[in-house]
């Protein structure tokens, strides 16, 4: 049956049969509430040679150290997407990393999303829950992997440690491409809870370059390890809300700039001697750009820049950091290579020295797509890095080179991988 | 058996406008050829030639589909006559939620997959621009014309149309197009021989085309 009406058809007539062809598809149309799922495996032959590594209270630079040279977890990841009434989603991503968390199980990110049709060029998303703020121009693919390089940049390591969202975000977006124009532009605004301890990782560890992302209201590092003693970088202090704002443009689909400004607004005063932690207030600005081109290269340069601080007891001691990175990427059908320069530091006022750390690190990778349900991954990763804490705390060396070599072989199953 | 004479003009004068409508109303090849800013024919171009001499006329309007497969509307642009409609089946496994907000025809089909929708009637003539509100990449045309006659250029950059005698206005669009449309409108006439051609080139050069081979799960 279909509705086209016969051009000298009387209107009236194709009213009644328009609204009879509507009543019938009510009646017909499964009013889909779709369940998309998606589960992966991903294991690793790691090599590495690097420091203590920062989950078992370390202060190496990347996720494995040299004891865990050997067959690795990578992530075991389960996630679900329930759409509901419409314009409603939930989303779920579980992961098992290692057993070094609190729990084995953790979620990364779990959240309710309303996305309502657009209007007249316009469309407002909101999100409430525990998800990333819209920084990273690297971690664009599911689970936020990225699909260039198994190990994250130093920036988007860090928000992977200690940064997430968990409250509100709404974006307004003018699709200026369905327009008729060449770009679209994007307004983001959000209020947030429980990151209060966003920085402790950062003044403490300096920059790390990782895929480990901490589950909401987990732990980094180990109890009972000092100096952090499990970080849990998800805790509300102050009763304060942190907030960010952020800008997106976009040409086509080439090329995206991104701006964001961050501040979880914490009360650095702020002691909970009970749980033994103090508040950190960190604020940064991030700013990147990707673009990409017909012929299959990808180029990605991201900065950031901020500062964290605590004053407990009116002695206020402030790190203030920055990072960058550039990234080229070039897809040749399912084969995949990478190459991303990392440059960081983290400096203190208030302290001779401690958390002082600076470096650089080059990371190669090679990812194959063998079909939907495999991915093979290579990657090298080189850390040259100067850590105060390192030589101080640790009775290590204060300049280090550390290298760890990953091969990955990821297996996916989902309802959209067939 | 009729005679005229000097005395009775108006049958005569019916007689030679039959006659003339006779002689216009024999077919004519129209071709356009549009051509991109460097020269080279640009293929898939839209090509509307709208008569401006008699009453108005369309096409019947026709059932067209547009289906939607691996995240990708296909075809990802219909021409279409007022009064068309379109079927937009999802062929894929994950559900899709099709919207336009243009004037020329505002609607939703809310989530869903397979065929679940009867097709959907385009009643006025302009550019439909869809899109799915999951999937922000999915983007097609749909234009709705009045003209009788319509098409799209092949890979060499032509159209050509079987057209009867008169004055035309003749468009071009294209989705990736940077021109004013109505930098592109010419008034032609098409005479006496039995072929009129036109060469339309654009001022500006395309936007580059939407990036393919992407793998479909990068969506932050």
């Amino acid at each position: 049956m279909s509705a086209a009406a016969p051009a000298d058809r009387s209107g009236s007539t194709r009213r009644r049969a328009c609204l009879l062809l509507a009543l019938l598809a009510g009646a017909a149309v499964p009013r889909a509430h779709a369940t998309d799922w998606e589960a992966s495996l991903d294991a690793r032959l790691v090599n590495s040679d690097a420091e203590r590594s920062f989950m078992d209270g370390g202060l190496g630079s990347v996720r494995f150290d040299r004891t865990d040279s050997t067959l690795q977890l990578g992530r075991a990841r389960f996630a679900l997407t329930q759409s509901f009434a419409e314009i409603w989603s939930a989303h779920l991503d579980a992961s098992v990393w290692d057993d070094k968390d609190a729990h084995l199980l953790g979620a990364t990110e779990a959240y309710l999303q309303l996305r309502p049709y657009p209007r007249a060029g316009y469309r407002l998303r909101v999100k409430a829950g525990a998800f990333y703020p819209p920084v990273s121009l690297e971690n664009r693919a599911s689970g936020w992997e990225s699909p260039y390089t198994l190990s994250y940049s130093a920036i988007n390591s860090w928000l992977a440690t200690e940064v997430r969202t968990i409250g509100a975000e709404a974006q307004l977006e003018w699709l200026g491409t369905r327009l008729g124009h060449a770009f679209d532009l994007e307004v983001t605004g959000a209020v947030f809870g429980w990151n209060d301890q966003a920085g402790v990782v950062l003044a403490n560890d300096g920059f790390l370059l990782h895929d480990r992302q901490t589950p909401v209201f987990g732990r980094v590092g180990q109890p009972n390890v000092p100096p952090l003693n499990g970080a849990k970088p998800f805790l509300e202090l102050d009763g304060r809300a942190g907030a960010y704002a952020g800008l997106e443009a976009r040409y086509l689909d080439r090329l995206v700039l991104r701006v964001l400004r961050y501040d979880n607004r914490a009360d650095p005063t702020q002691i909970d001697s009970v749980a033994g932690v103090i508040a950190w207030d960190t604020r940064f600005t991030s700013a990147g750009a990707r673009l990409e081109t017909q012929g299959g290269w990808t180029f990605i340069a991201q900065g950031l820049d901020g500062d964290t601080l605590i004053a407990p007891h009116g002695f206020m001691i402030r790190w203030p950091f920055r990072a960058g990175f550039g990234l080229v990427s070039r897809r040749f059908g399912r084969h995949t290579l990478s190459a991303r320069y990392d440059r960081f530091w983290v400096h203190v006022q208030g302290l001779d020295g401690d958390g002082t750390q600076s470096g650089h690190a080059w990371t190669a990778a090679y990812a194959f797509d063998a079909g939907a349900h495999w991915r093979v991954s290579l990657e090298w990763l080189q850390v040259t890095s100067d850590s105060y804490n390192r030589q101080e705390l640790y009775g290590g060396p204060l300049a280090a080179r550390e290298t760890q070599v990953q091969l990955a072989v990821r297996y996916a199953l989902g309802s959209a991988l067939r | 058996m009729h005679t005229f004479s000097s005395g009775r003009g108006a049958p005569r004068a019916a007689f030679l406008a039959v006659l003339l409508a006779c002689v216009t109303a024999r077919a004519a090849t129209l071709v356009i050829h549009v051509q991109t800013v460097d020269g080279h024919g640009l293929a898939g171009a839209v090509v509307t030639a709208y008569p401006l001499d008699g009453p108005p006329r369309h096409a019947a309007p026709l059932r067209a589909v547009m289906d939607q497969v691996n995240r990708a509307f296909e075809p990802d642009l219909l021409v279409i006559p007022v009064g068309s409609t379109i079927e937009f089946p999802n062929s894929d496994s994950v559900s899709h939620q099709i919207y336009s907000f243009s004037a020329a025809k505002r609607f939703q089909l809310p989530l869903y997959r397979g065929k679940p929708y009867p097709p959907v009637t385009f009643e006025q003539a302009g550019i439909v621009t869809l899109g799915c509100n999951i999937h922000d990449e999915m983007l097609a045309y749909v234009l709705v014309t009045e003209a009788p006659y319509f098409g799209r250029t092949d890979a060499g950059g032509a159209w050509s149309g079987e057209v009867t005698r008169g004055r035309y206005r003749v468009n071009i669009w294209h989705p990736r197009l940077r021109d004013a449309g109505t930098d592109l409108e010419r008034e032609l006439t098409v005479q006496e021989s039995d072929r009129a051609e036109l060469t339309l080139r654009l001022a500006k050069p395309l936007q580059p085309a939407p990036l393919t081979e992407r793998p479909h799960s990068w969506d932050y």
